[in-house]
């Protein structure tokens, strides 16, 4: 097993991972992020062009589905099954995986599955770890524990978004185009810094040197780390969708992979890959299907020349199983495909770091003070208009703004709600002001409909709170005096 | 460190904390989005013959910058790489060593026109060899005309590197393996007992859109693909 352990010479190293990844870490609270945010004009195009692009084609792709909403039935049902009988399918699961000749490791929290991860690192005497698709490992903030614990370890996020605001120290800022918020004289001034020579400011020779300067990481990492889209009970069977083959690299080329996944992202079966397959990539990214779906069942296996000699896998609880057995379980059935970011007219306006979560976006709003508690995210219920645009997209029917309704219900309950709510109206504000967000699609017109929308309406729900509704009450009017006056009042 | 039984239990525990399911009377398809919407105008399911499947994939993958082709036999298969190789100057080709790949017999002609031939599973080298050579040539399970997808599985003959790492990628599929949807290859696989170590869908060049948002071929994976449809 110490294979690798001799020492070996020292290695050009790129990246220190100083991301400020998570809550705690990200800089001021909801409102001051929101304000610089909010005066930034690239992130605003970004942001408006990402949404635009994305949510169309997501809506071309689905309405050529014959059956897209029985898909969104079966994809809610599969999911409702998933979570309501999660302890039996976690069981089948790790049972299939070590029928794989897999590992197996329950960790309860970040730090258990750091504890895991840092005892493979040590054993194979790792100094490279290349990584891809994982937002379970940004929740946990492995880069950084994992360089606290081994000095000199380099750990290499391959996805091109991601290497960037690696190598920036910068957190993604949305779930599927984690550098939508930067130009490409800013990524080339990045990478100029890394190869100590200009790189010129052109997407395709960006891309080339990223190529070669990531093709060289893959090949020395010892351990490759993934997250999943999907694991699959029946088999043992994790599944990754990607779209520039670096999932597929890291899954394959290192002698150990391992892959991190939150416990909600269990399929029974793998016939029910049909369902979600068919909805993933076209909520996403409008593609009928990423560039590579790739079905990963443990180790290579004997005679094999590629492929990983160890696969472990790593189910985090990590704050889900709180949510378990409550009135919000379903926030546990998304699968991360972004749509509901790509039609939201308050993620439009500020991005995605202003949630200041490894989850931004409607769904980030949701699972973020589930995950950490209220009080540590305790205005991110409030970033949203409660138009319902993201419950619409969600190819799961995950009632999204109801969710956010009772949340800020429970806030209040709990006395935490509206110390600040300036922002949710400044970003709602300019959502009103700017005519484009009414050309949103799902979103258009809903906008100005929200006041009228009652949670009830949808699904039995308790009424707002109080505070809530009192500055519910605003003109829906849009304007420039409207938007000049929340501008002033943040 | 969680044991395991302690976690299952804690998550049992907790799942059995709450009373009814909340959910029982929700309607996902109640959303007033169009394309959840029942009621809407369906697009007619597609039915498709065998003889338009070829040319339905054909055209999806041209869509994603893909190249294909269909041939009339191995041996126009195997004239078509070797002018390939011949047109990029490849020095290099690493092949999967599978009975597919060999009855294409390209080995002794690519040889003559100068371009060296590793085959995975019997040419210790070849792995180390995928990462400088110019071209990797594979079967595929199936091909999937929806999509314009190959269905590539693993065995001792068929490693994934071959389809990763060399710049451009071809791939020979009988006409015969073509499926039209993705669901059709998920049927078959979730019956055919235990999946292989992996199962790929790959659809057509490497691509990215983070700079930017401007599309970029070929990052990490070939920026080139070929594919050959014979019979
Ligand atoms: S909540 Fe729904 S729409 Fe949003 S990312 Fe999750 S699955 Fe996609």
């Amino acid at each position: 097993m110490a294979r690798t352990t001799t020492p070996k010479p020292a290695r050009q190293r790129d990246t220190v991972d100083t991301r400020p990844t998570g809550p705690e870490h990200a800089g001021g609270d909801f409102n001051a992020r929101g304000r610089a945010a909010l005066k930034d004009e690239f992130l605003h195009d970004s942001l408006a062009m990402a949404q635009t692009r994305l949510a169309g084609s997501r809506t071309a792709t689905l309405a050529a589905l014959p059956d897209a909403p029985e898909l969104r039935e079966r994809a809610y049902a599969i999911k409702q099954d998933v979570i309501a009988h999660l302890d039996t399918y976690l069981e089948r699961l790790a049972d299939a995986v070590e029928r794989a000749s897999g590992h197996v490791h329950f960790a309860s929290d970040g730090a258990d599955a750091i504890t895991y991860i840092s005892g493979i690192v040590a054993r194979r005497g790792a100094r490279t770890i290349v990584k891809s698709k994982s937002m379970a490992t940004e929740e946990i903030e492995l880069n950084h524990r994992l360089e606290e614990l081994h000095p000199g370890l380099e750990i290499v996020e391959t996805d091109l978004g991601e290497w960037i605001i690696q190598l920036r120290g910068e957190p993604p800022s949305h779930i599927i185009a984690p550098a939508v918020h930067l130009n490409r004289f800013q990524v080339a001034e990045t990478f100029s810094q890394v190869a100590g020579e200009p790189v010129p400011p052109d997407v395709e020779d960006l891309m080339q040197f990223a190529r070669r300067r990531l093709r060289q990481k893959f090949l020395a990492a010892e351990i490759g780390i993934s997250g999943a889209n999907f694991a699959i009970a029946e088999t043992g069977t994790i599944v990754m969708v990607t779209n520039e083959g670096n999932g597929r690299l890291v899954t394959s080329l290192p002698p150990v992979h391992i892959a991190v996944v939150g416990i909600e992202k269990l399929l029974p079966r793998v016939a029910d890959l049909s369902v979600f397959l068919q909805l993933l990539a076209r909520s996403g990214t409008g593609q009928k299907l990423t560039v590579f779906t790739n079905l990963i069942t443990g180790p290579r296996r004997p005679g094999e020349s590629d492929g990983p000699e160890e696969f472990h896998l790593v189910l985090l609880d990590n704050g889900r199983s709180q949510i378990l057995g409550t009135e919000f379980d379903e926030a546990l059935y998304c699968i991360r495909c972004g749509a509901c970011l790509n039609v939201c007219p308050v993620y439009r306006q500020v991005g995605g770091h202003v949630y200041g979560s490894t989850y931004s976006g409607p769904i980030g709003a949701v699972i973020t003070p589930l995950l950490k508690g209220d009080a540590a995210a305790k205005d991110l219920p409030n970033a949203s208009s409660l138009c319902g645009a993201c419950w619409e997209a969600c190819p799961v029917g995950i009632p999204l703004h109801d969710l956010l309704l009772k949340l800020r219900n429970r806030e209040t309950r709990e006395g935490l709600a509206g110390r600040d709510q300036s922002l949710l109206f400044a970003g709602f504000a300019q959502a009103m002001a700017h005519p484009a967000a009414y050309r949103l699609g799902a979103a258009a017109g809903r906008i100005a409909q929200a006041p009228f929308i009652s949670a009830g309406s949808i699904r039995r729900a308790p009424r707002p709170a109080d505070r809530w509704t009192g500055t519910r009450d605003l003109p829906p009017i849009a304007g420039a005096s409207f938007r000049d006056r929340w501008k002033e009042g943040i | 460190m969680a044991d395991r039984e302690q976690f299952l239990a804690h998550v049992r525990e907790r799942i059995q904390s709450s009373g009814a399911r909340p959910h029982e009377h929700y309607q996902p398809t109640v959303a007033p989005d169009s394309v959840w919407t029942p009621s809407r105008p369906r697009p007619p399911v597609w039915e498709p013959s065998a003889d338009e499947l070829p040319e339905r994939f054909l055209a999806e993958l041209r869509a994603l910058s893909g190249t294909g082709a269909r041939v009339a036999d191995e041996t126009a298969a195997r004239d078509y790489i070797i002018e390939l190789a011949r047109h990029k100057r490849a020095t290099l080709l690493v092949r999967w060593g599978d009975e597919p790949t060999d009855a294409l017999g390209v080995d002794a002609p690519l040889a003559a026109a100068g371009t060296r031939v590793a085959v995975w599973g019997r040419d210790a080298d070849a792995r180390a060899l995928c990462a400088t050579a110019d071209l990797g040539l594979s079967s595929a399970e199936y091909a999937v005309a929806e999509t314009g997808s190959l269905v590539l599985v693993t065995s001792p003959e068929r490693g994934r590197a071959v389809t990763l790492l060399p710049p451009a990628y071809v791939a020979v599929v009988p006409v015969a393996r073509l499926v039209p949807r993705v669901a059709d290859v998920i049927a078959h696989y979730a019956q055919a007992g235990p999946l292989p170590a992996s199962l790929c869908f790959h659809t057509g060049p490497s691509r990215s859109a983070d700079i930017e948002q401007s599309l970029a071929i070929g990052v990490h994976a070939p920026g080139e693909i070929h594919v050959l449809l014979v019979g």
